[in-house]
């Protein structure tokens, strides 16, 4: 379907004040009285804690607070309240608030900070999910299963599993009796950080009226006032969050964690703006995490490549609090069949405490970490049936009429992982493989992924919105723009839908929930398909608004109206009409007189159908699937070991492109994270569970001249039902098939089987090393 | 440190009174209040706190008080003329170089010290002069394409 806005690229709203440097970010915000907080973190990653002496911090410079733990009443989290703002009794990862210093300047708190003394009696150390889930293993938590959860989790008290989840389809295991040929292996997915440029923090401010005020770098304004207001008693409404711009967010920014730390700092000191920004190595050990996901897998098949049989044990070291991690575990579990269709299915997850900060959201959400088990396990089948491993998975890709590991049918319209993983094939294997030569070893690889959707049954995206006298509108979302051009599909999808020009819509910039519309959480790369449906469904009630007032001014059935973006007319006869400018405050008749109503709407958009889990673990995602196949060529260079990717191609199925450009810019940027995952970066704990690694270089993010030589990016487009115009999320997509594919293609360079990331350097010149000796 | 510092700040002058520990990052931010220069990592490594001395860009998270006095300091709010963008930053926004912004004022002002010294920078210097910097959402693609869009405009802009 041709569209007049969509498809096309604009220049994004943010781009020039995020250039001339006016775009102001957390750490740009400056209050009036504002104090500081620095944050003392643990000697011991598992530890009691028998005594703490803030005497001489206290009478330190600039002091005027120093906090701890000791008598905090309540426990937080929004899936388990597991979490406290700063340790009570107990540290139990690196990265925990022991203590907080709140002065006058951030340099006088992080002096006095030093003067704070703690005495430990050290604990076991768990770094390892395997590790914890040993029965002679100390608990973590000896609270596990009492503490307040959602219906669908289930801890195992007594032990350090935070919850077990389980799916079976079909006959579970026992569907391995069908099976011809049997493939096994483990995989690990390590600890890794978001590591936005940005550092996460925030501001928070008890006001003497008894509201709480906050300012934070998070993507989920709306939880964050909800579990304030319920930790300190409040109602709702007298929380009030603000989002400033954020710089980079990749998922770490999400859920509830440092706010209620600030928050419990400053509540000691009321009146007074409290901030705390992360230092970078706070942002890779005080904040969330991501992966550390160790998969086991089995795959049946038949002789000729029909696969039959799956069985997934995911064991995921959550770290420290689960609240954040048990989620991403489920997606991980769930999302082990990858794009395929196994007739038999039995994955068992176990989200498990560890002596790690806590992992949460990571750019792919529990899909790059199992769909990498899987994607190598398909070329392990390939080899053992002698087979070309994209004919085997052709054979089997989801398609119209398939049925899920989840129970759920798919669709012509769930999208087409054929088309995709055809553009990959034919763009990668083009026949001008080079021959190893003296410097380098050439390879190949592919892989094909599934991206589910993310929901919850309270999940929704308010969108408000105002015709102005001009005609322009505005438009106002509790969706969090952080750099993935939110703004952009705001901006396309309410012109399109108001058949206005682009440049006469303004989107919301700052989120403050005492003025935006409700929203669950930024989250899931969902805000295009659900945040767009509700633009869309907002937009119909203004036009219906601007018709009813027509047909008043045009003495008409509202049914005979037509509206183009400038005029409400007369079907049958468009000179009859009405400019919208005159009728967006209502008309004003010659006499004053005035009919109608303001031309303005507000609407949601929630998940069709969209369940909990049954009994088997099953349940409608309620929206629609995303598919798409990538892959790439690479050199590893002899001498050193390193991997140089010379080209890298993606295809997803995106439904709709609503903007090529930023698509690209999406894609690009997220092939380039799994890049790092599947080469560089990994988050290292040594047994204490002291981080090894939390800068960056030692943490290698990778640079400019890590990145693919060359992407190419092409998009299909099979039309959603649900997205606005047809298009689905992008946002994570991008990183699920990198590891895999790069692995795979070393394996064809060099003949050697990885089954863990990151493949450094030092690991390829080894192996290398090892291929040279044996022969 | 008691002494004050005169310096040049994007043009004009400029008097400061630091403290011993601060940095010119910290007397950027926090004493003139020009938020625009970003801190993202602890020892160096990230560039979004890039400004430029003297002609060089230095990350100014590490740059030592001592040598300022004197200096010419450009920051990222000192390059567009009132509403009217630099080529570079005009570049970067038109080429989709700018996702977060997070990494966007250490580039820029990277970007205006290499073509200012170097006008017909090759495609190397370019990429050595980006890969300084830390960039989380673009893949870079879009960063090198609208750094050669920068330097274009400045070359045309001086025929």
């Amino acid at each position: 379907m041709e569209h007049k806005y969509v498809g096309k690229d604009y220049i994004r709203p943010d781009a020039v004040s995020k250039a001339v440097g006016e775009a102001a970010y957390l750490d740009d915000i400056r209050l009036p009285g504002m104090l500081y907080a620095a944050i003392l973190r643990p000697e011991y990653a598992h530890a009691k804690i028998l005594d703490i002496d803030t005497s001489e911090a206290e009478k330190c410079r600039g002091v005027v607070k120093v906090v701890t733990g000791k008598g905090c009443p309540f426990r937080y989290g929004d899936n388990i309240k597991d979490l406290v703002p700063m340790a009570v009794d107990r540290v139990r990862y690196i990265g925990e608030p022991v203590a907080a210093v709140v002065a006058d300047t951030k340099h006088n708190a992080e002096a006095a900070l030093e003067k704070i003394k703690v005495t430990y009696e050290p604990l076991p150390v768990y770094v390892e999910a395997l590790d914890a889930m040993k029965e002679d293993a100390v608990l973590i938590h000896e609270e596990n299963g009492e503490y307040w959860h959602l219906p669908v989790l289930k801890p195992e008290p007594g032990t350090n599993i935070a919850h077990h989840y389980h799916l079976l389809k079909g006959k579970g295991e026992a569907g391995f009796e069908d099976a011809d040929v049997v493939v096994e292996g483990e995989f690990e997915y390590p600890f890794a950080s978001s590591a936005a440029i940005e550092p996460h923090g925030s501001i928070a401010w008890f006001k003497s009226d008894k509201t709480i005020e906050v300012w934070s770098s998070s993507i989920c304004p709306f939880i964050i006032r909800q579990d304030l207001a319920h930790s300190y008693g409040l109602p709702v409404s007298q929380v009030r969050v603000h989002i400033p711009e954020i710089g980079g967010c990749f998922g770490y920014k999400s859920d509830i964690t440092v706010e209620q730390t600030v928050a419990y700092v400053a509540s000691f000191v009321p009146g007074r703006p409290v901030k705390w920004v992360a230092s970078r190595k706070e942002d890779f050990t005080s904040t969330l995490i991501g992966h550390g996901i160790r998969t086991r897998m089995k795959i049946g098949a038949k002789r000729d490549g029909r696969l039959v049989a799956l069985k997934t044990d995911v064991f995921h070291s959550t770290g420290a609090y689960a609240d954040t991690g048990v989620n991403v575990m489920i997606a991980a579990t769930h999302n082990s069949s990858g794009p395929y269709e196994f007739e038999h299915c039995d994955f068992h997850g176990y989200c498990v405490y560890t002596n790690t900060p806590a992992v949460g959201a990571f750019r792919g959400y529990g899909h790059q970490e199992s769909q990498f088990a899987t994607e190598r396990m398909i070329e392990l089948l390939a080899r053992k049936l002698d087979m070309d491993p994209i004919a085997l998975r052709e054979k089997n890709y989801l398609r119209a009429g398939s049925i899920n590991a989840l129970g759920e049918k798919m669709w012509k319209h769930s999208g087409d992982v054929q088309k995709c993983s055809d553009i990959v094939k034919t763009t990668i294997y083009d026949g001008q493989k080079p021959e190893e030569d003296e410097d380098f070893y050439y390879g190949q690889g592919f892989a094909a992924v599934m991206k589910s959707p993310k929901g919850a049954p309270f999940s929704t995206k308010g969108c408000y919105m105002k015709m102005n006298i001009d005609g322009s509108v505005s438009v106002n979302m509790g969706g969090a723009e952080v750099g993935q051009g939110l703004r952009t599909v705001v901006q396309q999808v309410t012109a399109e839908a108001l058949k206005v020009p682009v440049d006469k819509v303004r989107c919301y910039t700052e989120i403050d929930t005492q003025f935006s519309p409700y929203e669950w959480q930024t989250i899931g790369s969902m805000f295009t398909t659900q945040g767009g449906r509700a633009i869309v469904r907002a937009a119909e009630k203004l036009v219906n608004s601007l018709k009813k007032t027509a047909s008043q001014v045009l003495r008409v059935d509202e049914d005979f109206l037509d509206y183009d973006g400038e005029y409400v007319f007369l079907r049958s006869d468009p000179s009859v009409r009405v400019p919208v400018t005159e009728i967006c405050r209502g008309y004003i008749g010659t006499d004053g007189i005035t009919i109608g109503e303001v031309a303005q709407a507000t609407a949601d958009a929630r998940l069709p159908r969209y369940s909990n889990p049954n009994e088997q673990g099953q349940g409608s995602l309620g929206v629609s699937y995303t598919f798409g196949a990538q892959g790439c060529k690479l050199r590893i260079e002899k001498k050193t070991g390193k991997v140089f990717i010379d080209h890298f191609a993606s295809s997803f199925d995106v439904g709709q492109v609503i903007s090529p450009k930023q698509i690209r810019g999406q894609i690009a940027g997220g092939v380039v994270i799994g890049v790092g995952a599947a080469l560089h970066e990994k988050l290292q704990f040594d047994e204490e569970g002291r981080a090894q690694n939390p800068h960056y270089v030692k943490y290698h993010l990778p640079m400019l001249k890590d990145a693919p030589v060359k992407q190419t990016i092409e998009c299909v487009e099979t039309p959603d039902p649900i997205g606005p115009f047809g298009a689905r999320g992008i946002g994570e997509h991008p990183v699920i098939g990198v590891a895999p594919a790069i692995l795979n293609a070393i394996y064809d360079a060099i003949g050697v089987d990885f089954f863990e990331i990151p493949v450094t350097a030092a690991k390829i010149k080894e192996a290398l090393a090892n291929k040279e000796n044996q022969s | 440190m008691s002494d004050t510092i005169t310096f040049t700040l994007n043009g004009s002058t400029c008097t400061v009174k630091p403290e011993a520990h601060m940095k010119l990052l910290d007397v950027l931010r926090d004493e003139l209040n020009l938020t625009g220069t970003k801190r993202g990592c602890d020892n160096s490594t990230c560039g979004a706190c890039v400004v430029v001395v003297n002609g060089k860009a230095v990350k100014s998270c590490n740059y030592n008080l001592a040598k300022l006095e004197g200096a010419e300091v450009v920051t990222v709010e000192g390059l567009a003329q009132g509403a009217q963008l630099h080529p570079i930053q005009e570049a970067l926004v038109e080429a989709g170089s700018i996702q977060c912004g997070f990494c966007t004022p250490g580039i820029i002002m990277e970007l205006y010290a290499l073509f200012n010294q170097n006008p017909d920078a090759t495609r190397d210097d370019i990429t050595k002069a980006l890969n300084k910097h830390l960039c989380r959402c673009t893949g870079y693609e879009a960063i090198v394409e609208g750094a050669l869009l920068a330097q274009q405009k400045l070359l045309a802009q001086k025929v």
